[in-house]
């Protein structure tokens, strides 16, 4: 009884010596496939919940903090950021410039508030800075109205705003002007309601 | 059904991003035609990206999704759908070896569940984030 509880005894710490040597090897050298969630480029962070072939699951919701990918499933993991550097300074430095969005008004019908006629050179320097702009260009309307004909209004604004673009140079790969009418107000109001703030154009410039 | 056909082949087609950084050797593979990938290159469904030895390669997808790709990684973009009109959001990229950044774009605003990342060993469900991942060999 006596020898037979030694026996297990010394199985137990061979396997614990055998998971603390694991262990380190994850701390110390790469893990073979792992991830780290990262802060938010706009601050704070969000959350990645990971789930394995075997149905195990782990999440992590602290920007630093990592998973050992395993092939029985994802584990939690701790990974030093000279690390995250070795292993990913080339993917995080062949990161583009984040896309830029620009909100323009409209007095009413297709004709720009002054105020934004004066943001256009900002919309062109941010297309002229890359290399490989692509551009979209989404018109809204109020709810004054019926809803088919904002929907040929924010169109019309977009498009306005496009040939402005145009005409001033831009000559990015591309440029879409499409129209979610009345429908995507950026101030929700009952119907047939004059809102300036909702009678306008957002340009993305990726 | 002929034209629900039509509808998806040309929604297959559409270009639902492009390249915006590029160092080194890099390509992109679109059905059976690898192509040198260049700054400006379109991104189609399906297409599979893969960076050489000392490459990098950075691109933006419509919603605003930036993907960055370290060397010695392939990956590619199986599921895409952006028309926020429709509420018809979904991102599914995969990456089957090497290292990916992803900064979430517009679908993951949208709607948090429709975003997910696989890789050999599993499925990363996307919560409006930024991230690094590895694949080894």
């Amino acid at each position: 009884m006596r020898i037979a509880m030694n026996s297990a005894r010394r199985a137990f710490l061979s396997r614990s010596a055998a998971g603390l040597i694991g262990a380190l090897l994850l701390a110390g050298c790469a893990p073979q496939s792992y991830l780290v969630l990262l802060e938010n480029p706009g601050g704070g962070n969000g959350k990645v919940l990971v789930t394995g072939a075997s149905g195990r699951q782990a999440g992590v919701e602290r920007a630093g903090d990592a998973l050992a990918l395993n092939a029985d499933g994802p584990r939690p993991l701790v990974v030093d950021a000279d690390q995250v550097q070795r292993d990913f300074g080339a993917a995080l430095a062949a990161q583009p410039p984040l896309p830029e969005s620009f909100l323009l008004y409209f007095e009413g019908g297709e004709r720009l508030t002054a105020e934004s006629l004066a943001r256009l050179p900002d919309i062109l320097a941010a297309i002229a800075r890359r290399p490989a702009a692509d551009v979209s260009i989404i018109g809204h309307t109020d709810t004054m109205g019926n809803a088919s004909a904002n929907e040929g209004l924010g169109l019309a604004r977009a498009e306005a705003v496009r040939k402005l673009l145009e005409s001033e140079g831009a000559k990015p790969l591309e440029m879409n002007a499409t129209s979610h009418g009345e429908r995507n107000p950026l101030i929700p109001t009952p119907d047939e309601t004059q809102e300036p703030r909702n009678r306008r154009v957002e340009v993305t410039v990726r | 059904m002929l034209a629900f056909g039509l509808a998806a082949h040309a929604e297959d087609n559409a270009r639902i991003g492009y390249v915006k950084t590029l160092s080194g050797d890099a390509n992109i593979v679109s059905g059976e035609t690898s192509s040198a990938a260049r700054v400006g290159s379109p991104l189609k469904l399906g297409d599979r990206i893969i960076t050489g030895a000392n490459a990098s390669l950075g691109l933006i997808l419509k919603d605003n999704t930036v993907l960055s790709l370290g060397p010695d990684t392939e990956i590619s973009v199986d599921d895409y759908l952006y028309a926020p009109a429709r509420e018809a959001l979904r991102l599914d990229a995969r990456i089957l070896r090497g290292t990916l950044h992803y900064i979430s774009g517009v679908i993951a605003r949208l709607k948090p569940d429709a975003v997910t990342v696989r890789t050999p060993t599993g499925t990363i469900g996307v919560r409006g984030t930024r991230f690094v991942v590895k694949v080894a060999d």
